[in-house]
């Protein structure tokens, strides 16, 4: 046994007998449809249970890049070698779930940004239009030419929300402001993404917003050649891109941390648990661009009040 | 359409989208040629961007990216030929595995090189080159003649590469190999020879489609990001009746309804965006039809050949 060995078994006993982790809640694993190192959407699903494991003391496993066709026997792997809770990571897991689901009764399902709840599936998903919103109203602020624009890969909830949510910021920021939507139709094809924004960019948008996954980097790429503005999104993506107006972060690993937490305690229903701007561990903007005026950092910070206490309800929700 | 600053746009688009798929589909042609199908194309590019990404991060040099991309390129075309040729595995079966552990492999290489930067790790690569004049030509100019460099080595080596076929003898024996081995050999070509030139050449060439895509586009090394371009160009070399010059036409007229159809989703937002992003493969489809019914794939292309064999 090397020292290494004894420092991981002195964790691992010290998380068992710690408060959060419960006898009959041990292994949980997560499927996910891309690779673990997209900067993204799996790398994020990936990091929130293998994170939440550390913290909360449960086993865990992963299969990535899984396919349509792969689905249901990955997840029924799972199922049956007595995983405790098994995580289809997006909404085109939901109906591969649904029929594991049903054979595995004992088992728990969850399936992100899933699209609908049984006695044994639940969902987690996040308040897109929300945090859209929030975005719009910044681009449409800072826009010099009145046209802003957003580029998605797939027409789909989390997509048209986010589309309807950015928009309605926008107009309400600058009633004159138009906004442009492409779609690409692929999430990780990177020339395609970088081509959608400079369509977008020589349309006359001086703000754009990418919103696929491994895509966004030729995006971004585009935005940085042209000089205009971008908004990041996941993470708080100004770090990476000094051209980042704001940050949408859709914390993936926050959302999962708190449904996780009450899985650990053995309280995971099958329901829906939607992150909004008042779930800050899930949802949260951040960092401001330089360039921003006061008045609109301001304004924002009123807005996100307004959201939290109900007096602003931004729809589709 | 017919506005030229949209049409410089969606010109300059159609070279951006088309050169990648044009690479690749000019390495098949090489390939297909020789009498050996290359399936790989889609792995092979992946090769190539992988190579230039970890060239140009290592060394700080666009051209040793380059350099490292088109070697990265050329033994998995050797591979290739390898399997197909000394091996005689079914070509279409090597291709595939090659595809797959390509993939796994580039992106397996790719957290090792990068680390935690996967995806984010930018490169250096090539700027735009202005050609002076034509430059200033109005709608072609901006689209065409301001292209990055790696567009023009597209058409040059296009160009040779259709000299070389169909005009040297080199090319003649190059055709008899892909038509009819048994009488190429009987009249002295080297048969195996020439096949396994041409499949490294053809991986090569498919590694550039990836050079181009993290030099001249992106600046960094995506897993996956290939995209599908290796088995667009499968249909490019039909489409362009395995003519090298065709072939790269073929490739163009691809990227081509890739940048129309960015444009037409500003022009046209009622209709479905679905629609226009089938727009490339209705459009090949209508032209394989038309096209297809004379079909001038080399005769003995997925053949092995055996010498010993009656």
């Amino acid at each position: 046994m090397t020292m290494k060995h004894i420092v991981l078994a002195g964790l691992a006993a010290l998380m068992l007998a710690g408060p959060a982790a419960s006898d009959d809640f041990e292994r949980a694993a997560i499927v996910m449809p891309g690779s673990i190192s997209d900067n993204g959407w799996n790398q994020a699903g990936f990091e929130g249970l293998t994170q939440a494991g550390e913290a909360l003391g449960f086993e865990t496993a992963f299969s990535e890049s899984v396919h349509q066709p792969e689905q249901i026997e990955v997840l029924s792997d799972y199922a049956r070698r007595g995983y405790d809770l098994v995580i289809g990571h997006g909404g085109e897991f939901q109906d591969a779930v649904e029929r594991v689901a049903a054979r595995f009764p004992e088992t728990k399902f969850m399936v992100n940004n899933g699209l609908g709840t049984k006695e044994n599936v639940a969902n987690a998903d996040f308040y897109f239009s929300q945090i859209a919103y929030l975005m719009g109203y910044i681009a449409g602020s800072m826009t010099q030419s009145d046209m802003i624009g957003i580029i998605a890969a797939q027409k789909f909830k989390f997509t048209t929300d986010t589309v309807a949510g950015y928009e309605a910021g926008a107009k309400a920021a600058n009633p004159d402001v138009s906004v442009l939507v492409t779609w690409t139709g692929d999430w990780d094809d990177i020339a395609k993404g970088k081509e959608a924004a400079l369509n977008q960019i020589s349309q006359g948008a001086d703000v754009v917003w990418p919103t696929m996954d491994s895509a966004t980097l030729g995006s971004m790429q585009a935005v940085q050649e042209k000089g205009v503005y971008g908004i990041g999104i996941y993470r708080d993506a100004i770090n990476e891109w000094p051209e980042i107006l704001q940050s949408a972060i859709l914390d993936v690993r926050g959302n999962m941390h708190s449904y996780l937490e009450r899985a650990a305690a053995g309280e995971l229903d099958g329901v829906l648990y939607r992150a909004d701007m008042s779930n800050e561990l899930a949802m949260r903007i951040g960092s401001f661009h330089p360039d921003i005026p006061v008045e609109v950092v301001d304004e924002v910070a009123k807005l996100i009040d307004a959201m939290k206490s109900g007096a602003l309800v931004v729809e589709p929700q | 359409m017919f506005d030229p600053v949209l049409l410089s746009d969606v010109l300059a688009g159609t070279a951006r989208l088309g050169t990648p798929i044009a690479f690749a589909a000019l390495g098949g042609v090489i390939a297909e040629r020789s009498g050996l199908y290359n399936i790989g194309l889609e792995g092979q590019i992946l090769a190539g961007a992988l190579g230039a990404a970890a060239g140009s991060f290592a060394t700080g040099s666009a051209l040793i990216g380059l350099g490292c991309g088109v070697i990265c390129g050329l033994i998995s075309g050797l591979f290739l030929g390898y399997m197909s040729i000394r091996l005689r595995i079914n070509q279409l079966v090597g291709g595939i595995a090659l595809n797959l552990l390509l993939a796994g492999l580039t992106a397996f290489l790719s957290r090792q090189i990068f680390g935690a930067q996967a995806g984010g790790a930018r490169v250096e690569g090539f700027t735009q080159l202005h050609i002076p004049l034509l430059s200033d030509i109005p709608v072609l100019g901006p689209s065409l003649f301001s292209q990055d460099p790696l567009f023009y080595l597209l058409i040059g080596i296009a160009v040779l590469a259709w000299c070389w076929l169909m005009k040297s003898h080199k090319g003649l024996d190059l055709r008899a190999v892909g038509e009819n081995p048994k009488a190429a050999d009987l009249a002295g070509v080297p048969v195996l020879r020439m096949q396994y030139l041409a499949i490294s050449v053809s991986g090569a060439l498919a590694a550039l489609a990836g050079v181009h895509l993290v030099l001249s586009q992106v600046y960094v090394f995506a897993e996956g990001m290939s995209a599908g371009k290796g088995f667009i160009a499968l249909a490019a070399i039909i489409l362009g009746r395995w003519s090298p010059i065709g072939a790269v036409c073929a490739a163009l007229f691809f990227g081509f309804c890739d940048a129309a159809q960015f444009k037409l989703q500003f022009s046209s937002p009622e209709v479905p965006y679905q629609l226009f992003l089938i727009l490339p493969y209705i459009a090949s489809l209508i032209a394989l039809v038309i096209l297809g019914a004379k079909a001038s794939a080399p005769a003995s292309v997925g053949l092995p050949y055996d010498r010993e064999h009656r």
